[in-house]
């Protein structure tokens, strides 16, 4: 059996960041428990973007969940770094989200009493360590200029446009500077040229060595990520190779 | 420590954050808790009054809690003996207690038997009670005409006694214990005998059991003992330049004597003690009893504050049921905010810390605004009723009600946000993924 390039590109010098192999996952719900990842393989690597594509319901958000580590899978093996977390418990596995993941979503999950910068700094304040006021400050207004909206860093959501309130979730993302980016269909509720610009901002962050997984309906999106897999009957394919029954 | 620290500053951080965007909601749970904390206050403040006001009460002619005291009866030597040992001494004072008659010479007195000024009749002659019976005894007023005299009890001290019942000063002043004894005693009444020389215009002669002459006394001041006896208090020097020393051994006429001592008076007890026994007093008869009132009264003081706080609880439970009802409401509606904190990395436990800090900063809000309340509740009502109740006076809001305030808003606090707590802590992460 060969492997695809696209699934497991050729190893560089740096260990992959994330690497999932034979990953499942069944959702077990008041009828038939519906299997939805039937294993999956993905590797990434510093600095690598991945697109997934996939219909409605074919299990990208469960997958980025499973990487994100809000769930765990069934079986396969899941490996951060070279670190085996396919069964870390839920303390080590928050201390992880917080140290080296950044999640961006489709709604942007802005607190609306909150400043800009209070949302951003949400990141920081999780328990997950103290840092003082200062440097928390520095860090929130260094995430923000990096996502080109330092100015509004006072403004409340309500007063923010749909592109500004996803740059500032994005800027929360960042403002830990994590290892992988994780975006679930990030420019779902934008117009085209304000998404154009939002993956624009993602992407840029895969030039300083983070990871990014992108899970978008958008081909146009995904076409300026690095690799573009589908996900399809529970498994990972790169994208246009069909399936052989 | 560190990173507890760091959990314990998120936590107030973002409660602070929670309880000002939701100002009208806390204001609420505030609302609902505020009358239990009041009542828990109230309560607490009320007993600690009470406790203190009746303590002052039964100080005034008891004694403080911790006095020594020993009741001698006047037999042989033992009045002159006493009085000599404890003369100028400040941490023990005699008192010797005998009967007085100020007026007309020769009446039968307003107040007959130094009764109360308002008693009609007084309490009747004097009586002596020995093995054969109870029969009256004569003090020359058997028979006589109704006049201008009054009938008191006369307390001879040897020296300040208001270290051990704490006499609140009504007119005047305190005697003075520094100087020679005048020959004109000087007196300082107690309520109840300055009513009856407040309404009857009465003559300055003053006839004493066993006294060689009527001396002319002198009214220096009044005070409030918390007697109902018409009663008089005399320099016992000053009293003893009319009595012959035989008559301080008269079992019938001569005075009683009850000495008070200082818990650290013991060098004093035992000179005392010594030189009564040498004098002919039988030893078993020098006994000393400690006041111990806040012992002997603590069972039904607790009682009843247990009655009073088991109310307050009640009230302080339909705080928590309210503070708790905004609490889950609060919850449903963040339900997105807390798994976006948890995707965040914050852990399960802080985030039930945060839920937590929130209602307990809402708690001790509230126990702070409660215990105001009762801070200004106090002093309206002793501006109000303090002249009515002299045991109020100087009365500060005890310290322990504003603790039992805190403790109620803290406990509150946690009982009506642990629930939430809980139930923001489960809320899975994957709501923001399927949201």
């Amino acid at each position: 059996m060969t492997t695809s390039p696209l699934l497991v590109p050729p190893p560089p010098a740096a260990p992959p960041l994330i690497h999932l192999t034979g990953v499942t996952k069944t959702l077990k719900g008041q009828d038939q428990p519906r299997t939805i990842l039937a294993g999956v393989d993905l590797t990434v690597h510093p600095g690598d973007s991945v697109a997934i594509l996939g219909r409605s319901g074919s299990g990208k958000s469960t997958l980025l969940s499973l990487i994100g580590l809000f769930d765990r899978p069934d079986g396969g093996q899941y490996l951060l770094g070279d670190r085996d977390i396919t069964r870390i418990p839920e303390r080590k596995a928050a201390a992880l989200r917080s140290a080296e993941f950044g999640f961006v979503f489709q709604r942007f999950f802005l607190l609306k009493h909150l400043t800009a910068a209070q949302n951003v700094a949400m990141a920081l304040v999780n328990g997950q360590g103290w840092l003082p006021r200062r440097k928390r400050k520095a860090k929130v207004l260094a995430a923000l200029e990096r996502v080109g909206i330092a100015h509004l860093a006072k403004h409340k959501p309500p007063r923010l446009s749909g592109g500004e309130q996803q740059r500032v979730a994005i800027a929360r993302a960042l403002v830990r500077e994590p290892r992988i980016l994780l975006a679930d269909e990030p420019t779902g509720a934008l117009d085209t040229e304000t998404g154009n610009l939002v993956v624009e901002v993602l992407r840029q962050a895969t030039d300083v060595g983070c990871g990014l997984v992108l899970v978008t309906h958008d081909h146009d999106h995904a076409a300026k990520m690095g690799r573009v897999l589908h996900l399809s009957d529970g498994l990972l394919r790169p994208a246009g190779q069909r399936v052989v029954a | 420590m560190i990173r507890l620290s760091g959990r314990l500053r998120a936590s107030l951080i973002i409660g602070g954050q929670g309880i000002r965007a939701r100002k009208l909601r806390t204001f609420l749970s505030m609302v609902s808790l505020f009358l239990g904390v009041l009542a828990v206050v109230v309560v607490q403040a009320g007993a600690e009054i009470a406790n203190r006001a009746m303590l002052a009460d039964i100080e005034l002619y008891q004694g403080k809690d911790g006095t020594r005291q020993m009741y001698l009866s006047p037999e042989g030597q033992t009045v002159p003996v006493a009085l000599e040992v404890l003369r100028g001494r400040t941490d023990a004072v005699a008192m010797t207690s005998t009967r007085a008659i100020i007026g007309e010479p020769g009446v039968k007195p307003i107040n007959e038997g130094g009764g109360p000024i308002d008693q009609p009749g007084g309490y009747g002659p004097s009586m002596m009670c020995d093995a054969n019976g109870c029969y009256p005894i004569d003090d020359g007023t058997s028979g006589a005409p109704p006049g201008q005299a009054v009938e008191l009890q006369l307390v001879g001290l040897t020296g300040d006694i208001r270290q051990f019942r704490p006499f609140r000063p009504s007119q005047g002043r305190w005697l003075d214990f520094g100087g020679q004894p005048s020959l004109s005693p000087g007196l300082v009444l107690n309520e109840e005998a300055a009513k009856a020389f407040t309404r009857y215009h009465v003559p300055a002669e003053m006839s004493v059991d066993g006294a060689t002459a009527n001396p002319t006394p002198r009214i220096v001041g009044v005070i409030d003992d918390g007697g109902y006896q018409p009663t008089a208090y005399v320099r016992s020097d000053e009293l003893m330049n009319w009595l012959p020393t035989t008559s301080l051994g008269d079992t019938r006429s001569g005075p009683g004597l009850q000495v008070l001592m200082t818990p650290s008076a013991v060098e004093v007890e035992h000179v005392l003690r010594a030189r009564l026994v040498a004098a002919g007093t039988p030893a078993d008869q020098v006994r000393v009893t400690t006041v111990e009132t806040l012992k002997q009264r603590s069972t039904e003081l607790a009682l009843m504050r247990w009655i009073f706080l088991g109310m307050a609880a009640l009230v302080l439970l339909i705080g928590v049921a309210g503070i708790l009802n905004v609490g889950l409401a609060t919850v449903g509606e963040r339900i997105e905010e807390f798994a976006l904190r948890r995707a965040v990395g914050t852990p399960r436990l802080l985030l039930a810390g945060i839920v937590l800090a929130e209602t307990l900063l809402t708690g001790l809000l509230t126990a702070a605004l409660a215990i105001g309340a009762g801070v200004v509740g106090l002093q309206l009502a002793l501006t109000v009723f303090g002249s009515r109740f002299p045991s109020l006076e100087g009365t500060a809001f005890p310290w322990q009600a504003g603790v039992a305030g805190v403790i109620a808003g803290l406990v509150a606090g946690i009982l009506g946000g642990l629930v939430p707590a809980l139930r923001a802590a489960r809320i899975p992460i994957a709501t923001v993924m399927r949201a």
